[in-house]
């Protein structure tokens, strides 16, 4: 109480520029550390138009922090609590880097944290921790992320590039299982946004050549989309037998489905494959009809899948979310991989972590929170192995529905 | 020397803000130390255009984002170091700024600023499609300093404070030469500033690539501090609006203004964001959008201006009694001295010599409506010429197609032999045009001194002739005694002798008056007539339009009667005045209603 006073006075001199200042070098020193915990960080967008998904992000982090804490916390340092420190990234990559500024600059104690949704947010971020080498943690996608030469960044989900190589065969097989013959033609729609494009490269330049697949329609757009009406009917005029379509903004999605629905190519008349979260979001279902979506699949670098059911039913309960998004599941897991580096680095050093992260090789343990592959990073910090996951559309919820041994449902492929 | 005064206050600011700087340790607080720097230059940079010449610019982002992008992606591909690559990017803003301002500069007002607006959105989307949604400046461990990346983040502050410290030399610089001077004659009236020489298209697009270059290398500057360069971060609408914002609200045409705003918005910005951010999401926009409003409303020119206004008041209001005194007593002794002198000049009419103005056949119509017909006269050199006619007779119409600021359909304007049609109104003011306004179009902000150089600059080559040939220009309408007022608070009578003055202080050969005499009280009309005859008593060519009659009569060597466009009648007043056509057609019912 006595802090937020001293907050609230100082905020009110800060419209003077060198009263702000004075109060950031007086402020870093009032934030004095409990000998008994450990700060972790979370910077994710919590103001503007990502603040959604970060609230998201915040509810994982929190659920692991209570977990972790409830099993007696960091055994090798004697039982030390976690805390959770929060820093808004704010809605632009320049927010999101004066954030990170703050994190390292006022947050001195900081041990390693987990950031920061969107892959810009998470590079500008990163600039940061690297050069104040605490190491972060992040489920951003951008193979750019973990391609500058950095030795404080962990991706813990596979990159745009490795996502689009691995769900590819998956997707047509199924296709080919379900319909008994292979989709010979392919379109694509997507939005300019940079993990869209990463995602559609390699598919563009190499994979659809080598399953023998022609690319019929590629259409590139700016989110928002004002009106669908001409995709849809380029895709009705050329009939592929399957769309990919990768939209970041929700409105984009549900003016893409309507539409399609309109033209009568909707619940799988044409099979909708997405990349990313946003067509799976719940918010999706506050303005669209259930039925449009069923169906439509996305392959998602991580989601709620077979053995999180707990968890899933604690998110729901607690903070009234549906299902458990990548956004929840994986900075759930952040948290418990931090915790693993701290027992084995057996001292709060942020640079005593990044070594346990760099070195840690374990199977089972916080990587059952992921899909695929093991607890171990790579050189560049990518987790080795690491998978992606499926989800689906069925009874309006998307449910993980491959790889087959994480699967909650079985897969359908939608038939005319 | 002067220079080196007038940068005596940024060289203080400087020393304090550095001494500041190194009192931090924070490194946070270092970065908002280098960013408020860095938005004070980029508002300095949006003064430099809109400040200046009063032509808001929503654009500046397009400039800043060239240079951010020119330097990472130097960095990236060529590995050019940013020391290298921000002076260039300098070069790229002023190129881009030449490249905009060409067709932006046809438009005026809201047309000029929505246009503005549209380059960084389009090249938002043009660096998009070319695949830089993220670029980062690629980490040098081997030579950082090489590469402007420094350990201790201070280094970044204080070399932002040294490009920060040659911008506002370079803004003081403008300012006090003919370039700023243009600039601040083109925001107060373009087209009184066109007419009074200024070539106001070569001006602004020397203010557009200066304010693009600085821009352009502040774009360059903060990608080195930033590290990752998006099309949003530095294209976006915010980028734009935050140049303007700082500006805006400090204050607008200073240098003071940018830098003031800098230092209060982006640190308020920040801790807002930082205190409540997180606590109250969103809460620190509607806190920081409330704030500029509030501000806005109570200082809609900004901080700056508000504050200077004040001490300004204050100051005065001490010392109100005596300079007004000493003002009202010489302002009396001009004006006795001014009738005086009148009386004593028995005036000889000039009706014959060599002629200087020559127009043949003159017409133009506004769509269906003839405004001038077939109008053609001479002008005798050192002749004082009257055109006289009702309002709507067309006199003005006429005057704007004598000195360029209309183009006539057909028809030909000779002055000394040289056929002037469709030239622009700064090229006949070079060749010897000067003109004056009906409406009175000061420069009110400015000194009366200030007002007339503005003029001078058109003849002379260096300041001092400029200041030398304003004061003796001032000096030929007799305002010696209010040279340092400004403008804004002179008489009528005062404000009409002003602009003659500075239609004089480009020495033209001949002067077109618009209605001088309009406004005037009775009295004054006497004194105004005495220094136009004294002009060209000097040997200044005069065409005056006039629609009260019984002044000019007194004034004009000839009269030129215009109605519904056509002349009507040339000739002495005496017999232009007892033609009964004239009578009968126009004059009587004014005549008589004067007189009634």
């Amino acid at each position: 109480m006595e802090a937020l006073k001293i907050n609230r006075r100082d905020l009110l001199k800060s419209t003077a520029a060198t009263a702000a200042l004075a109060y950031g070098m007086a402020g870093a020193s009032a934030f004095a550390q409990t000998p008994a915990e450990v700060e972790v960080g979370l910077i994710v967008p919590l103001s503007g138009i990502y603040a959604r998904p970060g609230q998201v992000m915040r509810m994982g982090a929190e659920m692991a922090i209570e977990d972790i804490n409830a099993a007696g916390g960091i055994g090798s340092l004697g039982g030390a609590k976690l805390k959770l420190v929060i820093v808004d990234a704010g809605d632009s990559t320049e927010k999101s880097k004066n954030a990170a500024q703050r994190m390292v600059a006022e947050h001195t104690n900081l041990v390693a944290a987990s950031g920061a949704y969107l892959s810009s947010f998470t590079l500008a971020v990163t600039e940061v921790t690297e050069r104040a080498g605490l190491p972060v943690l992040t489920l951003s996608y951008s193979d750019l992320i973990t391609s500058r030469g950095f030795k404080y960044v962990f991706q813990t989900s596979a990159t745009a590039a490795s996502q689009a190589e691995q769900s590819l065969p998956v997707v047509i097989d199924l296709a080919t299982r379900a319909t008994g013959s292979k989709p010979k033609s392919v379109a694509i729609v997507t939005d300019n946004t940079a993990a869209s494009v990463a995602s559609v490269k390699p598919m563009r330049e190499r994979l659809l050549k080598e399953l023998g697949i022609e690319l019929v329609v590629d259409e590139t757009f700016t989110p928002p989309l004002a009106d669908a009406t001409p995709l849809v009917q380029r895709i009705r005029s050329a009939r592929p037998d399957l769309v990919f379509f990768l939209p970041t903004v929700i409105s984009d999605a549900k003016l893409m489905l309507e539409k399609l629905n309109e033209f009568g190519l909707g619940q799988g008349r044409i099979p909708l494959i997405s990349f990313g979260i946003a067509i799976a979001e719940p918010d999706l279902l506050k303005t669209m009809n259930p039925a449009l979506v069923e169906g439509v699949m996305t392959c998602v670098g991580n989601w709620g899948f077979k053995g999180h059911e707990a968890l899933i039913k604690r998110i729901k309960d607690k903070y009234n979310e549906p299902w458990m998004t990548q956004n929840a599941i994986s900075t759930y897991g952040d948290m418990w991989i931090i915790k693993e580096a701290l027992e084995s680095a057996k001292k709060a050093d942020k640079e005593a972590v990044a070594q346990a992260l760099r070195t840690v090789d374990m199977d089972g343990g916080p990587a059952r929170y992921f899909p695929g592959g093991k607890l171990k990073f790579d050189e560049n910090g990518r987790r080795v192995g690491a998978g992606l996951t499926i989800v689906q559309w069925r009874n309006g919820i998307p449910s993980t529905v491959a790889p087959a041994n994480i699967a909650m449902a079985e897969p359908y492929w939608p038939k005319k | 020397m002067a220079l080196l005064r007038s940068l005596a206050p940024a060289l203080a600011f400087a020393a304090v803000y550095f001494a500041a700087s190194l009192a931090v340790t924070n490194s946070y607080y270092q970065l908002m130390m280098t960013l408020v720097l860095v938005w004070a230059v980029m508002g300095l940079s949006w003064n430099m255009i809109s400040g200046y010449t009063g032509l808001v610019s929503f654009g500046h982002a397009a400039f800043f984002g060239l240079g951010a992008y020119f330097t990472v992606l130097a960095h990236v591909f060529f590995g050019i170091s940013p020391w290298i690559a921000i002076p260039l990017a300098g070069v790229v803003g002023a190129a881009a700024g030449l490249v905009v301002g060409i067709p932006t500069f046809r438009l005026r007002g809201h047309y000029f600023a929505l246009s503005m607006l549209a380059y960084p959105l389009a090249l938002l989307y043009v660096f998009e499609w070319l695949g830089f949604q993220e670029v980062s400046v690629p980490m040098e461990r081997t030579s950082p300093v090489a590469y402007m990346q420094f350990q201790d983040h201070r280094v970044h502050t204080w070399l932002a404070l040294a490009i920060l410290v040659g911008v506002i030399a370079v803004t003081r610089m403008v300012e006090r030469s003919r370039f700023g001077m243009a600039l601040i004659a083109i925001k107060q009236n373009e087209a009184a500033a066109e007419a009074a020489g200024i070539d106001t298209l070569a001006w602004k697009l020397r203010a557009m690539m200066l304010s693009a270059a600085i821009a352009g290398a502040i774009g360059g500057f903060y990608a080195v501090v930033l590290l990752v360069v998006t099309p949003v971060a530095v294209f976006g609408m915010l980028a734009s609006a935050q140049a303007l914002t700082v500006a805006m609200f400090g204050g607008v045409g200073t240098v003071w203004g940018p830098v003031i705003g800098a230092l209060i918005l982006i640190p308020t910005s920040e801790t807002l964001h930082a205190e409540l951010g997180a606590r109250l999401p969103g809460i620190q926009g509607v806190i920081y959008g409330l704030a500029i409003v509030a501000v806005v409303l109570l200082a809609p020119e900004g901080v700056y201006w508000k504050v200077r206004d004040k001490l300004r008041q204050r100051r005065s209001r001490g010392e109100a009694v005596r300079p007004a005194d000493a003002q009202a007593a010489t302002a009396a002794a001009a004006d006795a001295a001014a009738p005086a002198a009148v009386a004593e000049l028995p005036r000889r009419r000039v009706t014959h010599g060599r002629t200087l103005l020559d127009v043949r056949n003159l017409s133009k119509s506004f769509g269906g409506l003839k405004a001038v017909q077939n109008v053609s006269f001479s002008v005798i050199e050192g002749q004082i010429l009257g055109i006289i006619g009702p309002n709507g007779a067309g006199k003005t119409t006429l005057f704007n197609l004598l000195n360029g600021f209309l183009k006539p359909d057909a028809g030909e304007v000779l002055l000394d032999g040289t056929d002037m049609v469709g030239r622009k109104p700064h090229d006949l003011c070079a060749a010897g045009m000067g003109r004056t306004f009906q409406v009175m179009r000061p420069f009110a902000r400015m000194t009366v001194a200030e007002n007339v150089i503005v003029g001078a600059y058109v003849k002379a080559k260096t300041e001092d002739e400029a200041r030398a040939l304003a004061a003796q220009a001032i000096a030929r309408v007799g305002l010696e005694a209010h040279v340092d007022r400004v403008a804004g608070g002179l008489t009528t009578k005062e404000l009409r002798l002003m602009e003659l003055a500075r239609a004089l202080a480009g020495q033209p050969r001949l002067l077109l008056l618009d209605e001088t005499l309009a406004g005037l009280g009775r009295g004054e009309v006497g004194d105004v007539i005495a220094v136009v005859r004294r002009l060209a008593a000097e040997g200044t060519t005069i065409v005056i339009i006039e629609h009260t009659m019984h002044a000019m009569v007194r004034l004009v060597d000839s009269f030129v009667v215009l109605d519904h466009g056509k002349v009507l009648l040339d000739g002495a007043p005496e017999e232009v005045t007892r033609d009964p056509l004239v009578i009968e057609a126009y004059l009587g019912s004014k005549w008589s209603n004067a007189h009634a």
